[in-house]
């Protein structure tokens, strides 16, 4: 770790003085840089042409995203009714927008 | 331990040549024979011309979950590609890869590869990485009294706080590095896989650090 | 459409040519001074905006508009750069539709939505598959890859014995899991509807998906 970089105000900061800055899900738009806060209320692994793929969903009180970390199976920490921060660039899919490898958050209960 | 070094330019054979002489099990590849020149005539560990993402070429070079990877090839995308087979398709654990341009470790970072980036670059940076029993401190104080060590968080260790882990050793953490950014944390932030500690510890808390981290636990031999 | 092609070589300049004249807003990247600095005086393709940078920079995607773009083609001959290019693409800028070119027939598995490719093209890959194309009839012969390989394109050239000749295609049996996208027949395109005969000779497009293709090579070859 050889830089020290201020992170962006609208990024979820690494220290937790208070909750991270975040939008309600049902806010979000496709394609915009945003950070959302929920528990993980479901998981699942979505192999797709012989990788592995951990897929989660993330829910609050205004919706659902789904966040889909590629290649990997599972990742420390993050399991069912674990409260997290996702942040990162969302596509459309279906009908949810969904996170491709974002940075994520373990929150505390 | 198995070492399957990529990449045999100044930083590579620097590696490679460390870890031969002690007493690890070390294999470099590279793309063109001429470069294993620079390990010398001495050189204990065996070479292999091919590309490092190769999975063939991987499999006969020895790689199992249990070893050690270092992708340290002149180029940033070999070495990320080189990293993601070794942990994904692999399950390799220790994985390092070199990275020339900082701005691109946070991406990389993000997929849960250690990373080294070329400015503060040493092959000793590297083999801290590949080997926690045998890393170095980062600073040890003219007391003697206190050391700072850097730890990389293992998916054991995911969900602790900080102030566990400062209860737990006596310790501080001064600086924690998460997906390519740097930050002091507070005593509530839950640590991560792949975070990568920089604690404060009494000088001889070692190795309750490693064990308060689970890092004791399945270190390769 | 907003395109963007990274990789200005003769693949990346046809496409962003072909694709610039049917209306799509195309911006070509290439890292090569003299390569941009040629297209640029020479302003081919026509309508094409080229860009000097290293597409594998978050910086330079950020620069020309990855986000918001329809498309990105990775299509250097460089394989690790379009894969980087790709994974960059859908991670940081969620581009909707990411195609990526597999220089090396070894490194094909990796173009899949692991790297963020949602389609890869082999060239060598295609080349074969259109050789075969041109020497078997009655085959089952696979031409594209789509969604990292969750959905296939392949094609059929009924021969003698299929059992599909003289047959109206909702009668084939073709597993759900599969469509008839076109039939070519005497030089020109049959749109297929449920009741089209199929003809000895006919070369049939089908799109496959799940593990139906040997159902689908039952049908069409027998």
């Amino acid at each position: 770790m050889s830089i020290l970089r201020r992170k962006n105000k609208d990024a979820c900061p690494a220290e937790a003085p208070g909750p991270p800055p975040s939008t309600p899900i049902c806010d979000t738009e496709p394609r915009q840089r945003v950070c959302v806060c929920g528990k993980v209320t479901r998981m699942t692994a979505r192999p797709t042409a012989g990788q592995p793929a951990l897929a989660i969903s993330v829910s609050d009180d205004t919706g659902t995203v789904t966040a889909v970390w590629t290649g990997r199976r599972s990742i420390g920490g993050i399991t069912l009714g674990r409260r997290i921060a996702i942040n990162g660039v969302p596509v459309m899919h279906g009908d949810h927008l969904e996170f491709t490898n974002p940075d994520y958050t373990l929150l505390p209960r | 331990m198995h070492v399957i070094v990529v990449g045999c330019g100044r930083v590579g054979s620097e590696v490679a040549l460390n870890l031969a002489s002690s007493e690890h099990d070390v294999i470099v590849i590279d793309r063109r024979a001429e470069s294993f020149r620079r390990l010398g005539e001495d050189f204990k560990g065996a070479t292999m011309v091919g590309v490092g993402f190769d999975r063939d070429v991987l499999t006969e070079a020895g790689i199992t979950p249990n070893c050690a990877v270092a992708a340290v090839t002149s180029g940033d995308n070999s070495n990320i590609l080189i990293a993601r087979v070794a942990r994904e398709t692999f399950g390799v654990k220790h994985v390092v890869a070199r990275i020339y341009d900082p701005r691109r470790a946070s991406i990389y970072e993000r997929l849960g590869i250690a990373t080294v980036a070329s400015v503060t670059w040493t092959s000793a940076r590297v083999l801290r990485h590949l080997l926690v029993s045998e890393s170095t401190p980062d600073w040890v104080d003219p007391s003697a009294k206190f050391t700072i060590l850097e730890r990389r968080v293992s998916t054991a260790a995911a969900g602790m706080s900080v102030a566990d882990v400062e209860t737990a050793t006596a310790g501080r953490v001064a600086v924690i590095g998460r997906f390519g950014e740097a930050s002091i944390p507070s005593p509530s932030l839950l640590l991560q896989e792949d975070d990568v500690l920089h604690i404060v510890v009494p000088a001889d808390h070692a190795a309750q650090l490693d064990a308060a981290l689970h890092l004791t636990e399945g270190t390769p031999e | 459409m907003r395109v963007i092609i990274a990789g200005g070589g003769s693949v990346g300049r046809y496409m962003a040519g072909q694709l610039q004249n049917s209306g799509h807003d195309v911006t070509l990247i290439d890292n090569d001074t003299s390569v941009v600095t040629q297209g640029r005086a020479t302003r081919t393709p026509v309508g094409v905006t080229w860009w000097l940078g290293d597409a594998c920079e978050v910086a330079t995607l950020t620069s020309v508009g990855a986000a918001q773009a329809d498309v990105v083609a990775a299509v250097t001959g460089d394989d690790e750069d379009n894969l980087v290019v790709s994974l960059l693409c859908k991670q940081e800028f969620a581009v909707p539709r990411v195609l990526a070119r597999v220089n090396n027939p070894k490194n094909e598995w990796m173009f899949t939505d692991m790297w963020g490719v949602d389609i890869s093209v082999s060239t060598p890959h295609l080349l074969t598959a259109l050789v075969e194309e041109a020497v078997t009839v009655g085959s089952f012969v696979r031409l594209l890859s789509l969604e990292g390989g969750k959905a296939r394109l392949a094609e059929v050239t009924l021969a003698a014995g299929s059992p599909a000749i003289a047959k109206e295609l909702t009668n084939l049996g073709l597993p759900r899991e599969s469509t008839v996208v076109a039939v070519l027949r005497d030089g020109h395109v049959v749109v297929p509807r449920g009741d089209t005969v199929l003809h000895q000779g006919d070369e049939v497009l089908v799109l496959v998906t799940g593990g139906v293709e040997d159902d689908v090579r039952r049908a069409l070859v027998g």
